[in-house]
Order: structure tokens, then C-alpha cells, then sequence
């Protein structure tokens, strides 16, 4: 401890404290206005400037640490003379249009101009004015007003990691602009937008929407990925006009582009607002609530009366709350089915229940703020951008700033690779073997093996390591490299994904890499944490309320085979689009069989073509109740606005049939469900009322001995081309692709191949390509990209039209295909 | 000898414009800027020096000021980016003739709200601004009446510059690289490295550092780890496998030979080679890196990430092609046939003789020197050493001598140095190291007989105590043999280890390209002198300026063997500049220097950095020290396994954030 006065308080903090932080903890606040915390200091405004006794000069209190004895003064005429003339030499030039900028009534430059009492302006420079970039999509720059604090630099530089921006040019004339001066090309994150204390940067949705202090403030979560990121909703009038998260949230402010732009699909013209019914001319026509749900009441009760209720069956979505996930799973109870299941299904439900198994915990062993701690990560068949950003920029932080190694397993160079110390870029479908090079690697380099797991190394002995990487398609330096990076350390975390969770085969792969956490150490108290990622924001909530196969309930290619073979009568889509599922042509085909489909969803999907009752609901921002991040903190969200229209909280409409089906006239609201979860669902606890909510108990990891045994892993037949589908940055699921401002920056789909396949098959970049596999085909055009490697292709999964999951067949987001040009 | 009219430097003001008493003063600046044109104002970080009373001082500050905003404030904090517009916008209406009186008040306020900065860039440069408003004000004030230019002829020239950044032999733009590390960005920092360095990993790791005696952080407390600094930008990139980004312009159709793979010679391929410019070397050796590669140990500079700078630069397209010996394999005059320029760049890898009783008469065990001794090992060719190692020599070859003889078995390992170990000039961190491994030393004492028995088998060898005389030109006091004091140490292997220099004999005594009694080969300067008349030399007895072409058309030469026997980054600025001069000569427009490399020479010899500034700061943050393999089981039987292991990244920032980014412009008007 260092010991210090400041102002002629005493203070003791640790070594390396800045001045600004020692004199935060006595209550001194010494003025800044570049200064924030989740970035390195810059020290570009001087405003923070302090004296120290014998120092004949000012320091910066925001990057000058204590020293032992020093005696700090933060308020003297001289400094308050010098932070005033500061701030007027800020002001010199600085446009007028505060009455007209999106950031007055929450700029610090206005702040600090008052509580700096710089009121008059002695200096002058000659006047030139910089272009405003309106060419920017999503983000509008007007240089004139930036006071290049460079907090959006070090926020795309040092969170972000995206680099898209940058201080240009010298003196007077230096900007910030893009690194190549072209309009900004980045992730939209809009992270910098936040950052900037004035109007410098502003989002075009939000511009002119209205004065900061006019709007509604809700808290929420995003409710996109899993990450659990906390926003707040800005609403006037009826409309969500802003998504904003402040940095003292648990994501310390950080949002992806979806978070902050996705709620632009609440405006969406495919919004559901009224119910509607199949009539006996045989279309949809619109009628109301009363209607359609005595209808579908009705209809339920005759097809379970009939052929009971194994003829009923429904998919479930992670986009729902808890609360009504929970009524959902109340509701199939009832009808006496357990046909019950959802997109967790295709692989993440069976890997949770194998890390159940295994080492007890659902969800993830910690929570994501370990990953800060971790001394290396493993991430493991998973673009964490696109799954789970939140979770990614942590990464990116404790792989750049805390020293973490990062390990990176992808068939693609993803965006961590930049950040990776070792990426082992397998050949598809050769999961295991790199699982098993890592482990074999790990025993060799001396890590401690739990008792009674000897057996583990008699079964690597048997492997060669030189043929695992030749199978895999790496060397044996790289996997050596890779294993260096995790041996010695006591917290490395792992992090795994969709290509993994939903390879060819998983269930095996998953029981491997388990073992591989065994021998890491991750899942242990003491480890690093063990985080299996799904790309939605409730998939753990949803599993946790049962909304899962039931014990002779049949899952998701069982429902469909039951449609196909008429035993399954009627089906229930819950928020759940057919164009996210793979192999969508034959489960479009089967729903023709239905005798009822019931379609309850935010958008218009292209199962409304099959459906006989259409229930329109609300979206996130227009209801309340409780989601389940991925790593098990359990938060509440608040109603901001009103859905469009007829439309009604999935909660209610669920309610609602409820009683009409068992004819209970009981009050169901989402805070009574809570109650009622509380007492059936393990781990579940009510909320305390704090922004965090509560972490779900009872993932408590144990490291389980008992590993699997080991086997020769059969290399996999590498066929010409793959296509593996997947999730891009841009969006989330299918609901981004009905926000215009996603859509402004990822209009529609594409394909990407490696250029020694685009120039073998002389495609050039923006050219048609077909794709065909044996359950569908594309079309669209291709891009070209060295971070796939030759017979790999990528398609995102978001788009309806580009409809890349029909090409899927079963779980595997990985599928033989035939490559043409178009 | 030109008079100081008037000078301000160093906060001394010295008036000569009024007549009275002329007040002495003195700076090392040439007489004239390029051995024609006389210096007549020189103006920078400390003030005004006024040779010529005609120039028009308030012009010169105005433009000066001009220039610092436009070129070189980096904009990145609020007092520089806006303080320094306000004034060069105030000097500029003033020599425009709208100015006011205020205006000169207005600079002096706005000057000093300039010591609020972050860095010394913009309070610098309104030293002499302060100055001249303070001591030319009525020349200001004649502007502002209405006073039209004086017709000035002078010409203005400027440098950037800071301490480190002059005193670092390859001037590589160090504060702006600390920057980058500081910002996380070790990819920027690397490539801002790479504009004057191509070896990254070699000069992260054993380059002795200059800048960091020129480092103003010493003025606050310790100087900041300029070189592991270095090497975190470079091992960032490694242990990240990025690719370098460099890639080279279009192909030119003039081609350049290069006698020579080591740092001199591979710079200058390197620069080259960017330029588009197609470069092959020939190397007499197996391996490129020259000395690096056959004198410094792998447990200072793995070999392999040696290589990797090599491979990068041959991935420029820079051939290599080994084993081969100009002279031998090939002439000079073939290389001048075949080639539009040739670079000389040979190197220093012959011993020198140590001048004792019987180490002419092949007794075996006596080796015939240091640099032999490690390209032997380094080559896997046998060495001749016994068990007992005897070296004899104070610098970094000798220490490499002991250190990489315990690596190879001997039981004992002496040094012996005819001074004390202060007066060693090997680095203060090689003899420790040498000292923790179990190097025994043997200071003040002279070998002076070879002792060897019937068989010829060195056996040991005589040696006399030494003790100071009288000081000798380099200053130190010779040591003199104290009669009467000889005793002999049992040894079978000595290595003498005294020094190197350049073999030059594939240089055919016709070709016209004279060389020194100290083995270097000579090359074209400016005649720069100083007020007194003498010439500008630099620190190894070399004219100060030079633009590297030999007497013979088309053939350059750089490195050791031009210089004289120095150091790795030594080699590499001086390749560097051969590289440009020689693309000048390629594409016809001269071989005379720039104005760039001009001022470079002079600031050099001007001195950036003062060892007497009174920095002002807060000594809170210690120097980052870099984690390092300890014991004597370090340098265990062929156990070459690195020593010193570098920053965490964490660390390197760290050690960035004491950075006082202190940049600077000079600007001279001739």
C-alpha cells in the first residue's frame, strides 16, 4: 500500500493507483473529460491536472500513479486559472450548434465548459471548417465537434478490437476518421458513439428523434445473444428510439451492433399486429383475441380428446422470457404431451446435459467476468463474435490487456485470430483428433492427471500425435505451440461453440473436450470456467424451464417425422421461424399435413403459409419478465413501449389459453410465475430489485474423474466442398434481419469460399454461385475470403431469402455441397 | 570565427546586437550548413543562436511555428493541438500585417498554457517563439506598424528529433513506437520500427542501447527500457503469427549487389528491396546475419528468430547466396559488371593480434581469437578448446568468449583485462551475467608469454600485475606493468579476444577505393568544420557526413568495414543511409545528402539530449525490469536456451506509460 494526501486528506491505496482513482476513494473528484475508466488513460485534455508538492509542472491525475508521501493539491487559482484556459482553448473553433446536436443536455463538453466556469473565449484561430461524414452508414461524423479525447479510438482499439478508426493528419487539422479514409466499415457496434462526450459521433437512427432528457429511461437485457448484456430502452411516444447501456452495467457499457441497432426491428413493417385465423375460404383472415384463441382452445382439446396428447407437439424459442417459457412448458403439461422442444435441440441442449453429467453445472461453470481472469483461454469451434460478443470483448481483454494466451480452434481465421497466441485451423469434421493432440500434448507436458484417470494415458499413448495433426490438417509445432500456451497456468478457461456443438458427431466430441477440461482444470473451483456457447439470449433459461423433450416426448426430427407420418396432429410454434431451422423444405413440407398449426411470433415467417391460427406477440422491449444469460444470471427486463397493434405478450396469450383450456380462472402474471418457478425449478430465486438480478445456484462444478475412454478417431472423409453455415456478426438469428439498420450494413446473404476455390472454379468476387447439397440449393453471390481454407464455404444462417439452412441436413452445420458458377 | 550575435540557448542570454563588451559563446554547429552556405540561425527546443544579425527572426518564428503545427503536432491533447494554432495564426497576421500589440501578449499567455502538455513536442517549440517575442519584440512590433517583409534569402530547414531518437544510431522514431506499445498497438509500433530498423528481433534484444543514455526519463529517475520495449513489438508479432505488412514497390529494373548478409548489408537490402530495387548479397558464410549470427550467442539472440528477421527480408525478394566470397568466388569487378551498384558491406571478422610472447608459434590450445572461437561453435566446427579457458580481452566478444565457453564444457572459464572492470567496455549487463555464471576475472594484469610444453601444448600462461600511470589521449589513465610482478595461471586454451577489424583484401588495389591504416574503407563527405576551423568528426574518428559512395563509381560501402568495428544498430542506420543514397544514385539524382540526413548529422553532433536538464516529473513509476533465467544452470553444457525472457505485454505498457515523448524541432535558416 502507497500512502499519500491529497487535498490534506490521507490516503493509502495499492501500488500503481492514479491520483484520479486515490482521490475518488476519499471522496475528492478532480475534473476530467477524456478519462474513462474501462480504457487506457489518455491524457489528451489536461483537465485533471494537479500539482504535487516539489514538482515544479502539473501532472494528470488520470495517468500519473501515487507514490508514497506525496502530497496531491487538486484545487488552487492557478489550476483553476489553467483548467479555464484549457477549456477555452478547447472551445477555439468549436461549433455552435448545440441547440441542433443530438448530444446537447448530455455532452461533457457543455459540463465541463460549465463546472469549468469557462464562459468567455480570449483566443482565436482562423476558422476552417472540416466535412461532416454523412457517408458513413449508421454513424454520422462531424469532426468540427470532436475535442479528440480519443475515447472512440481506444474503445474500437482496446474493447472492441476492431481498429476501424483512428487519429489522422497533424495539428489543427488532426480528425478522427477511418484508418483508410473510405466510409467506416466496422462492426457498428456503435460502442464509440456511446464513448464520445459531445456530438462528434452520433447514430443516424436516433438523430433529431428527439432531445436526450424527453425520453422514457428502461432498463432492460438484450435480448439477442446470450451474453446478457444490460440496456436501457429510450422511449417516447410509444417507440423505442434508442438502446444505450451505461458503463457501470455489468458489460461495462459495451454492446454489439445488435444490442444497440437491433431494436430497429420493432419498427418493422413484418411485425404481427392483429390475430388471425384460417377461414373456410382457406386464407388467413384477421380477427381477434377472443376468436382465435376459443379456436385454437377448441381445436386443442378436440385432437387431444381424439388422439390424446402425444398428437400435440411444440417447438419453443430462446427469444421468450422465462416466465413464458415456463407457461409453455405448463401449457403442454396440461394437453399431456411431452413433444416439446426448441433450436436447442440441434446440439446445445445435449451438450448441456453432457456438461451436466459431467461435471454438474448448466449453463456456464462461472460467470463470464472469470473469463477476465483467466490465464488462458481456449476458444473452441466458436466465432464468439457472431455468437456471443459480450463474451468476446472480454476475451479480447484479457487476451490483450491481462496476459491471457488465447487458443484459438477454428476451421476460420475468425476475428480472434488476430488476438490468438496459437490457432490450430483444422480440416472440417476433425474436432476430435485436435482434442485429442491437446490432451496428448498436455500429459506429455506434466500436467497433473486426477487420480484414477490413468487410463487417460494409456489411451493417448496409443495415438499418434503425428497422425492426429496430419488428420487434422496441423502441425505438430502448432498443436505443441497451442498446449504451451495452457500448461502451468491454474485458470484456463474454454469456450466452446456451434461448430463444435453442432459438428457431425458432437456427442462425442463433447464427452472428449469434457476430459480435456478435466485435465485443464477449467471446471473447478479454481479453474478458469467452462462456458458453452448458444448464439440466443435465453437457450439456458429456456432448458431450465423445460422446455425440452419430456421423458417419451419426442424432439425436434421426431416431431417432424411424427407430422410425416400423421401421428402428430397439431404443432405450436412458439417464436419459433422455420427459415433458422436446418433441412426447412421438408419441415415446411410436413406442416402442410397438419390438422392445426399454431403460429404464435413477432414477425410474419413462412410458416404462416401452413397456419390455421396466427397469435401476434410482443418483442422484448414490450413485455416484462426474466431472462437467463448464458452463463446463469438470472435479470429482469421491463416493458418500454407497447406492441404493435392487437399484438400481447407471449406471456399473456399463453395465459390466456391456459385458462381456457383447463378452464382456471386464476390470475397469471409474469411476477406470480416467477413465484411459482421459484418453487419448481432448481436454482431459481426471486429477484433482490438490483440491476444484476441473481446468479441461478446450483452450478457448483465438480471435477469428475471419470473420463471417457480413448479410441482412435477415425479421420473424416473430406469431400470436395463443405458448406458451413453459421452465425455472422451483423445479426442475430432471423429478428435482425427485419431492423433496417442491421440491414443497412448486412443487406442479404452470401457466400464465402477460399480463393483457391473461387479461382479453380473462376468465380470471381461478387459473382453468383450455386450451391446445391441433397436437401436444398442457393444461389448468391460470392466473396472471397483467405479466412476459410480450400473445400470450406460459409454461408450466414440469418437470411430467409438466401435460406442457407435448407441445405443443412439433421444438426450438422456442416454439409456436403456441389459448387457451381451461376 | 563567426560571432553569436545573439543566442538565447540553454536560458543564457548572450546580447551581441548593441555594440559594448561581444559576450563568448560557443556551440557545436558547423560554420555552414553544407561545407558552402553558412549556418546563420539556428532555433529549437532551447531557444534562438543568431550567427547572421539579417535574419528576420520574427519570419523565422513564424514559419517555424507554422511548420510544428502542420507537420508535426500529433493534435493529441487540447493545449498543443489548439494552443499552437493560436499562436502560428497570430504570427501569421502579424507578418501578414494585421496584427495587434496583444497579439505578441496573447502568444506569451498561450505559451505558457503550453506547459500544461502532455508531452514536450509544443512547449518546446514555443520556446523560441517566447524568445523572440521577448527579445525581438520590436521587430514584431515594426510588422505590426506596418513594416513589409525584410527580402529574405535565407532558406529554412527543420528536424524533428528527440534525445533518444538523434542518439539512436538508425534514428528510429523511438517515442512514437513507445506510443504505439502504450496504446496496445504493437503491430503499429513494429511497423514504425521497421522505417529505420529491419532487424527487430536482434535490436529488441542485444543492441547496447544508446538511446538510452540520451533518455530524459533519467532526469526523473531511471531511463525507460527503450530496447525491451522494442522487442515486445517484435516478439508480438511472432507470438501472434501475423504476417509482416510490408510489401515492396514495383520492380526496378537496376540491379544492386551486396557483399555481406550481416546488419548492414540486409538493411540496406532490406530498404532497397522495398523500393522495388532487385538486391542480391553474396555472403561469404553458410548463414546470414554476419556477426550477429557467428559472434553474438544464441542465448542472447535465438537463432531462429534471427532467421525470421532474414526470411522477411528475403521475402521481399532479396536474394541470398551463401558460401560464396567476393575475391574468391567472384571479383568485384564481376559484381560491378553484372550489377548498377555494388554496397561493400564485409564486415569486421578478422582477430587481431594480441602482441605476446609465443602466440606466434602454433602451440596448440592457443586460439586465434575471440570471433574465431564463437563462429566455430556457432558452426558446429571444432573449436581446439581444452578444459581450462583462458580469455583475454575486456569487451563484448571477450565476455561472449567466457560465457560460451562454460556453454561448451570448460571446467574454468577466466577473463583477464589489463584495466578494472568499471573501465571494461563490454556492457555492464554482459559482465554481470558473465559473473553470475562463474566467470572467474582477472582485472589489471597483462599477459606476456605464452607458455607451452615439449609437445606444444599451451599450458599456461605468464602474466604481470598492471597499475595507472599517466591518462592517455582517450582520457582514461594508462595502465602501466608493475615490474617484478609477473606470475603464471595454468590454463590450456587462450583466446584472445581484443578486438576485430575488416578484411579488405578481395578490394583489388586498383580498383580505386581507398581504405584506412584501420582496415575501413573511405568514403565521400560534406566538409563540415566547426567555428574553429577543425573538422567535424564523429565518435569513431570519421568524418561527420557522409554520404557513403567510394571513390570508385557505383560501389558504396556501409557497415563495420566503413565505420570501423561498432554495433549492430551502428550498422544498420549506416546501411540504411547507403540504401537511400544509393537509390538516389539509381535513379540519377545525385549522391549528395538530403536535408534530412543533413540535419540528422548535425543535430547529432549538436546534442539533443542534456544530461544537466532539470526535468521536471513525478518519479512515480519505476522502471520495468524483464524477467530473466537466473543461475549458473543457465549456461549448463550446450544450454543456449535464451537468458532474457522479455515483458508481458501488461508490463511493456507499463514501462510505455513513463514515456516522455520528448520530441522536439530544430529549424536553421541559411
Amino acid at each position: 500500500m502507497v500512502s499519500l494526501t491529497i487535498d490534506g486528506k490521507s490516503v493509502q491505496v495499492e501500488k500503481g493507483t492514479t491520483i484520479l482513482e486515490a482521490a475518488a476513494t476519499v471522496g475528492i473528484t478532480i475534473p476530467t473529460l477524456c478519462w474513462l475508466k474501462k480504457v487506457s488513460p489518455t491524457g489528451a485534455c489536461r483537465v485533471c491536472a494537479v500539482e504535487v508538492a516539489g514538482v515544479e509542472r502539473t501532472m494528470t491525475a488520470c495517468n500519473t500513479p501515487v507514490k508514497e508521501g506525496i502530497e496531491v493539491t487538486t484545487d488552487t487559482p492557478a489550476l483553476r486559472e489553467a483548467r479555464r484556459k484549457i477549456m477555452e482553448l478547447m472551445l477555439v473553433n468549436h461549433p455552435l450548434d448545440c441547440p441542433v446536436c443530438d448530444a446537447g443536455g448530455e455532452c461533457d463538453l457543455q459540463d465541463s465548459c460549465y463546472a469549468l466556469n469557462a464562459t468567455k473565449q480570449d483566443y482565436s484561430a482562423i476558422l476552417e471548417r472540416k466535412q461532416i461524414r454523412y457517408d458513413w452508414p449508421l454513424i454520422e461524423s462531424d469532426p468540427n465537434r470532436c475535442i479528440l479525447c480519443e475515447k472512440c479510438v481506444k474503445v474500437d482499439h482496446e474493447i472492441v478490437g476492431c481498429d476501424a478508426i483512428e487519429v489522422v493528419n497533424k495539428g489543427e487539422d488532426a480528425i478522427i476518421d477511418t484508418v483508410d479514409g473510405k466510409p467506416l466499415n466496422c462492426e457498428f457496434c456503435g460502442n464509440c458513439v456511446a464513448a464520445c462526450p459531445t456530438g462528434a459521433l452520433i447514430t443516424k437512427p436516433f438523430k433529431f428523434k428527439g432531445r436526450p432528457w424527453t425520453f422514457n429511461r428502461i432498463p432492460s437485457v438484450c435480448a439477442f445473444c446470450g451474453a446478457g448484456c444490460q440496456i436501457d430502452y429510450h422511449a417516447k411516444d410509444g417507440r423505442v428510439e434508442r438502446v444505450t447501456s451505461e458503463d457501470s452495467s455489468y458489460n461495462n457499457g459495451n454492446l454489439c451492433i445488435n444490442g444497440r441497432f437491433g431494436y430497429r426491428y420493432l419498427h418493422s413493417a413484418e411485425r404481427l399486429a392483429d390475430p388471425q385465423l384460417r377461414g373456410d375460404s382457406g386464407a388467413l383472415a384477421k380477427t381477434d383475441w377472443d376468436t382465435a384463441l376459443s379456436a385454437t382452445a377448441a381445436k386443442l382439446k378436440e385432437i387431444v380428446a381424439r388422439d390424446g396428447g402425444k398428437a400435440v407437439a411444440g417447438l419453443g424459442s430462446p427469444r421468450l422470457t422465462n416466465e413464458e417459457s415456463f407457461l409453455f412448458r405448463k401449457l403442454f403439461s396440461e394437453l399431456g404431451s411431452a413433444n416439446l422442444d426448441s433450436e436447442a435441440g440441434l446440439g446445445f441442449a445435449q451438450a448441456q446435459a453432457q456438461m451436466q453429467r459431467r461435471f454438474g453445472f448448466t449453463g456456464a461453470s462461472k460467470q463470464l467476468d472469470a473469463l477476465d481472469e483467466a490465464q488462458a483461454i481456449l476458444v473452441f469451434g466458436c466465432d464468439l463474435n457472431a455468437e456471443a460478443t459480450g463474451a468476446e470483448y472480454r476475451v479480447i481483454k484479457a487476451a490483450s490487456k491481462k496476459d491471457a494466451r488465447l487458443v484459438l480452434v477454428n476451421m476460420r481465421d475468425v476475428k480472434l485470430r488476430k488476438f490468438s497466441n496459437a490457432h490450430l485451423k483444422h480440416l472440417p469434421g476433425t474436432e476430435l483428433q485436435i482434442i485429442y493432440a491437446l490432451m496428448k500434448g498436455l500429459v506429455e507436458a506434466g500436467v497433473a492427471l486426477p487420480a484414477g484417470a490413468e487410463i487417460i494415458r494409456d489411451g493417448l499413448a496409443q495415438l499418434s500425435m503425428d497422425e492426429l495433426c496430419q488428420q487434422a490438417g496441423v502441425t505438430v509445432a502448432a498443436v505443441e505451440n497451442a498446449v504451451r500456451q495452457m500448461t502451468g497456468m491454474t485458470r484456463v478457461a474454454i469456450v466452446f461453440g456451434a461448430d463444435l456443438i453442432r459438428s457431425a458427431d458432437a456427442s462425442a466430441k463433447i464427452a472428449a473436450l469434457a476430459d480435456l477440461a478435466v485435465l485443464t482444470g477449467s471446471a473447478t473451483e479454481q479453474g478458469g470456467g467452462v462456458f458453452p456457447i448458444d448464439a440466443k439470449n435465453n437457450t439456458v433459461g429456456m432448458l431450465d424451464m423445460g422446455v425440452t423433450p419430456g421423458a417419451d416426448g419426442k424432439d425436434i426430427w421426431g416431431i417432424v417425422e411424427g407430422i410425416e407420418q400423421g401421428s402428430i396432429k397439431a404443432l405450436y410454434l412458439l417464436g419459433c421461424d422455420l427459415s433458422g431451422l436446418p433441412d426447412n423444405q421438408r419441415i415446411r413440407k410436413a406442416l402442410g399435413k397438419l390438422e392445426l398449426l399454431v403460429v404464435q411470433d413477432v414477425f410474419q415467417g413462412d410458416s404462416l403459409e401452413f397456419a390455421h391460427v396466427v397469435l401476434p406477440a410482443g418483442a422484448a422491449a414490450e413485455k416484462s419478465g426474466s431472462f437467463t444469460s448464458l452463463d446463469n444470471r438470472v435479470q429482469a427486463i421491463f416493458k418500454a413501449v407497447d406492441a404493435p397493434g392487437q399484438a400481447k405478450e407471449d406471456w399473456a396469450i399463453l395465459a390466456d389459453l391456459y385458462g381456457r383450456l383447463t378452464g382456471s380462472t386464476q390470475k397469471i402474471t409474469p411476477a406470480g410465475v416467477m413465484a411459482e418457478i421459484k418453487d419448481s425449478a432448481k436454482a431459481y430465486q426471486a429477484f433482490d430489485g438490483s440491476r444484476n438480478g441473481a446468479i441461478k445456484g446450483g452450478s457448483a462444478a465438480r471435477n469428475d474423474a471419470a473420463l471417457a475412454p480413448i479410441a482412435k478417431p477415425a479421420a473424416p472423409a473430406q469431400p470436395k466442398f463443405q458448406l458451413l453455415v453459421g452465425p455472422i456478426g451483423f445479426h442475430n438469428g432471423t429478428s435482425t434481419t427485419r431492423s433496417d439498420a442491421n440491414l443497412d450494413v448486412a443487406p442479404a446473404g452470401f457466400v464465402e469460399l477460399h480463393p483457391v476455390d473461387a479461382s479453380a472454379l473462376g468465380i470471381s468476387d461478387g459473382a453468383n454461385v450455386k450451391l446445391s447439397s441433397g436437401t436444398g440449393a442457393l444461389t448468391a453471390a460470392a466473396r472471397i475470403s483467405d479466412k476459410l481454407q480450400p473445400g470450406l464455404l460459409f454461408a450466414p444462417s440469418h437470411f430467409r431469402d438466401l435460406n442457407a439452412n435448407a441445405l443443412l441436413k439433421g444438426n450438422c452445420n456442416l454439409v456436403e455441397v456441389k459448387v457451381e458458377k451461376a | 570565427m563567426a560571432e553569436v550575435v545573439f543566442s538565447s540557448w540553454g536560458r543564457n542570454i548572450v546580447d551581441n546586437r548593441k555594440g559594448g563588451e561581444k559576450k563568448d559563446v560557443s556551440f557545436k554547429l558547423p560554420a555552414t550548413y553544407d561545407g558552402e552556405r553558412p549556418l546563420s540561425a539556428f532555433i529549437g527546443w532551447d531557444g534562438i543562436i543568431l550567427y547572421n544579425k539579417d535574419v528576420d527572426i520574427p519570419a523565422m518564428v513564424a514559419e517555424y511555428m507554422k511548420r510544428v503545427q502542420a507537420k508535426y503536432v500529433c493534435g493529441k491533447c487540447t493545449p498543443g493541438k489548439k494552443g499552437t494554432r493560436v499562436i502560428m495564426d497570430a504570427l501569421s497576421g502579424i507578418m501578414e500585417g494585421h496584427g495587434k500589440e496583444e497579439d505578441l501578449d496573447t502568444i506569451l499567455d498561450v505559451g505558457s498554457v503550453l506547459s500544461h502538455c502532455k508531452c514536450t513536442l509544443c512547449p518546446s517549440s514555443a520556446v523560441p517563439v517566447i524568445d523572440a517575442v521577448t527579445h525581438f519584440r520590436d521587430a514584431f512590433v515594426n510588422y505590426i506598424r506596418g513594416a513589409k517583409s525584410l527580402s529574405s534569402e535565407f532558406r529554412y530547414i527543420e528536424k524533428y528529433t528527440a534525445p533518444c531518437m538523434d542518439k539512436c544510431p538508425a534514428h528510429i522514431d523511438i517515442p512514437a513506437y513507445i506510443e504505439s506499445v502504450k496504446d496496445y498497438r504493437f503491430g503499429d509500433s513494429l511497423e514504425t520500427i521497421r522505417e529505420s530498423m529491419p532487424l527487430p528481433s536482434v535490436c529488441g534484444r542485444v543492441c547496447p542501447h544508446p538511446c538510452e543514455t540520451a533518455c530524459r526519463r533519467k532526469n526523473v529517475d531511471e531511463p525507460i527500457n527503450i530496447m525491451v520495449l522494442k522487442r515486445s513489438a517484435s516478439d508480438y508479432e511472432w507470438q501472434h503469427g501475423h504476417l509482416p505488412p510490408m510489401a515492396p514497390k514495383a520492380k526496378q529494373s537496376k540491379k544492386v549487389a551486396v557483399v555481406g548478409a550481416g546488419p548492414a548489408g540486409l538493411a540496406a537490402a532490406y530498404y532497397m528491396a522495398l523500393e522495388g530495387y532487385p538486391v542480391t548479397i553474396y555472403e561469404a558464410l553458410p548463414l546470414g546475419g554476419g556477426m550477429v549470427a557467428v559472434g553474438i550467442p544464441p542465448y542472447r539472440q535465438p537463432r531462429h528468430l534471427l532467421q525470421r528477421d532474414i526470411d522477411i527480408i528475403q521475402g521481399l525478394g532479396v536474394e541470398i547466396i551463401y558460401n560464396t566470397r567476393v575475391g574468391k568466388d567472384i571479383t568485384l569487378d564481376e559484381l560491378r559488371q553484372k550489377f548498377d551498384a555494388v554496397l561493400l558491406a564485409p564486415g569486421a571478422h578478422r582477430s587481431k593480434p594480441m602482441g605476446v610472447e609465443g602466440e606466434d608459434k602454433g602451440y596448440k590450445g592457443f586460439l586465434t581469437g575471440g570471433i574465431d572461437f564463437l563462429r566455430n561453435v556457432y558452426l558446429g566446427l571444432p573449436t581446439g578448446m581444452g578444459k581450462k579457458v583462458f580469455v583475454v580481452g575486456g569487451g563484448n566478444t571477450a565476455i561472449d568468449c567466457v560465457r560460451v565457453a562454460l556453454r561448451e564444457g570448460a571446467e574454468e572459464s577466466v577473463l583477464v583485462y589489463r584495466r578494472s572492470r568499471n573501465e571494461m567496455p563490454a556492457d555492464v549487463w554482459e559482465v554481470d551475467g558473465a559473473d553470475e555464471e562463474g566467470v572467474r576475472f582477472e582485472f589489471q594484469v597483462l599477459p606476456t608469454k605464452v607458455i607451452a610444453n615439449e609437445n606444444n601444448e599451451v599450458t599456461g600462461v605468464e602474466l604481470i600485475r598492471m597499475a595507472l600511470g599517466e591518462p592517455d589521449a582517450s582520457g582514461r589513465r594508462r595502465p602501466e606493468p608493475v615490474p617484478g610482478s609477473e606470475f603464471i595461471i595454468e590454463c590450456d586454451t587462450i583466446i584472445p579476444a581484443i578486438g576485430q577489424d575488416a578484411d579488405l583484401s578481395f578490394i583489388p588495389a586498383d580498383a580505386g577505393i581507398d581504405t584506412t591504416k584501420w582496415s575501413t574503407i573511405v568514403t565521400k563527405y560534406v566538409p563540415l568544420k566547426g567555428h574553429d576551423g577543425k573538422d567535424l568528426k564523429d565518435g569513431m574518428g570519421n568524418m561527420l557526413s557522409r554520404n557513403l559512395i567510394t571513390d570508385c563509381d557505383g560501389v558504396f560501402a556501409s557497415g563495420d568495414a566503413e565505420i570501423g568495428p561498432l554495433t549492430v544498430v551502428a550498422c544498420v542506420g549506416n546501411g540504411h543511409r547507403a540504401a537511400k543514397v544509393i537509390q538516389r544514385y539509381l535513379e540519377g539524382k545525385g549522391v549528395d545528402l538530403t536535408d534530412d540526413e543533413r540535419m540528422e548529422d548535425i543535430l547529432t553532433y549538436f546534442g539533443v539530449y542534456d544530461k544537466n536538464e532539470d526535468v521536471q516529473w513525478l518519479d512515480s513509476a519505476s522502471r520495468e525490469h524483464q524477467k530473466e533465467v537466473h543461475g549458473r544452470e543457465r549456461a549448463s553444457f550446450k544450454n543456449y536456451c535464451e537468458v532474457e525472457l522479455g515483458y508481458a505485454n501488461s508490463q511493456a505498457v507499463r514501462e510505455a506509460e513513463r514515456c516522455l515523448r520528448c520530441y522536439r524541432v530544430a529549424m536553421v535558416a541559411v
